[in-house]
């Protein structure tokens, strides 16, 4: 059986972290062998849902306890979710925790509703963290939200219609490719590309390429090349975002026609 | 204490990421505003209008918003992803990506974690591609394009999903280190 407990360091000396979401590492360890693997936290910043990357984490690698000093209750209700008993209140070292923890369990061959101090028993206020984690996404959304429709009014006013035109020039083929260009080349939160292309679509750019610009927002996202390289390999990446890049055209192409032929089917 | 106020300072590159960009825009405006005040308003009225036609479909995404943190528990992306195989798989992986939320490069270091332990890479490009289909951002999405091209749309990047995860399989593989 295997557990995992948040560290500050990669061995089984280092000290138990004080809180879950950002420790340095996760130290799994298989409790009936005795070996272990450190795996560093996949959270690099302290961000929004830090907690439920390091869950994913733990749960991928087969624990089926987490041992912390603290984590929060939604995290905690989270894992309990997802069939992870949570153990918090521990301090000293990996190995303290590990030791306690084999003896606990060799006292109840069911590893649950032990340690009774430390166990995390919360459920009742997942409305509240809820509300609180749908409060932060929707506030991080929000900055570059105000600054895309910021610049759709400064759009508004200097950019002629001429202009888009020039660039949009009303065939399918080259204004879908246009689409995807320019689509490949920002990404971010997807409402932003939704607030774009509905803008573009007023100023009389065909749905074909405001639908190739949403499609390549998302799927093909050269900024983060060289990340998803890092993380992947080169081929992975260039092959996924190539592809990405050249199926966009021919989704664009059929939404609008199926579009239209729903359209005319339901009027 | 250290390691608290260590972590903190973390915030900062998340900091600059999101403010940077609206912080721009706002100097182009004050910029605009001094050479030419008329173009600034028109600029702001019409930035307005935007704003005024989102705010509905904005307070149903944060409706939605709440709805999934209530009843999915983000853990389930690890329950999904790269687990089972054929049809199951693509569902899965597919699932996972769709549920996922924050941005694509916090996701990078663990989705590598994942690939290492043997999470298919076609897996891995499932998720990424269905991280287009969001369903909080549906209300933003009708409002703009209209019911019968977002379940269209959504349709076919599912689908789309699948053929680049299964591209990416059949493609000869660089050998690892």
């Amino acid at each position: 059986m295997k557990i995992a407990v948040s560290a500050d360091g990669s061995n089984l000396n280092a000290k138990v972290a004080n809180r879950f979401s950002t420790a340095e590492y996760l130290v799994i360890i298989d409790v009936d062998s005795g070996e272990f693997e450190a795996v560093p936290s996949p959270v690099t910043v302290r961000q929004q849902g830090a907690g439920v990357q390091v869950i994913v984490l733990a749960v991928s690698r087969g624990a089926k306890a987490i041992i912390t000093g603290y984590c929060s209750p939604a995290v905690a209700s989270q894992m309990k979710a997802s069939g992870v008993e949570v153990l918090t209140g521990m301090t000293g070292t990996v190995r303290d925790a590990m030791e306690q923890y084999k003896k606990s369990s060799s006292m109840m061959k069911v590893p649950e509703a032990h340690h009774s101090p430390m166990a995390a028993m919360i459920n009742k206020d997942v409305l509240i963290h809820a509300a609180r984690n749908a409060a932060r996404q929707f506030v991080t959304l929000l900055p570059i939200l105000i600054g895309v429709v910021l610049l759709i009014g400064l759009f508004d006013v200097f950019v002629s219609e001429e202009l888009l035109t020039s660039i949009f020039s009303g065939s399918v083929a080259l204004d879908t490719l246009w689409g995807a260009c320019f689509g490949s080349i920002f990404a971010g939160n997807p409402i932003n590309s939704y607030v774009i292309g509905g803008e573009l679509l007023k100023y009389g750019v065909s749905l074909f390429a405001v639908t190739a610009f949403i499609v390549t927002w998302v799927t093909v996202g050269l900024v983060q090349l060289p990340a998803e390289i890092a993380a992947f390999g080169k081929r992975f990446a260039l092959l996924r975002n190539g592809l990405s890049f050249l199926l966009a055209i021919p989704i664009a192409i059929v939404t609008v026609l199926i579009l239209n032929l729903l359209e005319r089917w339901i009027s | 204490m250290s390691n608290n106020s260590r972590q903190r300072s973390g915030n900062k590159p998340i900091f600059n990421r999101m403010f940077l960009f609206p912080i721009v825009i706002l100097v182009i405006y004050a910029v605009l505003f001094v050479i030419s005040p008329g173009k600034a308003g028109l600029a702001i009225k019409s930035s307005g209008n935007v704003f005024l036609n989102m705010i509905i479909p904005l307070s149903l995404v944060f409706v939605i918003m709440l709805l999934i943190n209530l009843f999915l528990k983000p853990a389930a992306v690890a329950k999904f992803l790269g687990k089972g195989s054929g049809v199951k798989g693509i569902v899965l992986s597919a699932a996972a990506g769709i549920i996922s939320t924050g941005p694509i490069y916090a996701w990078y270091p663990l989705l590598k974690d994942l690939k290492e332990k043997g999470a298919g890479e076609s897996s891995i490009a499932i998720f990424l591609y269905n991280r287009a289909v969001k369903p909080f951002l549906l209300p933003v999405m009708v409002t703009y394009f209209g019911w019968l091209y977002v379940v269209t749309l959504i349709i076919l990047t599912i689908l789309a999903s699948v053929v680049v995860g299964f591209s990416v399989s059949i493609f000869p593989s660089s050998k690892k280190k």
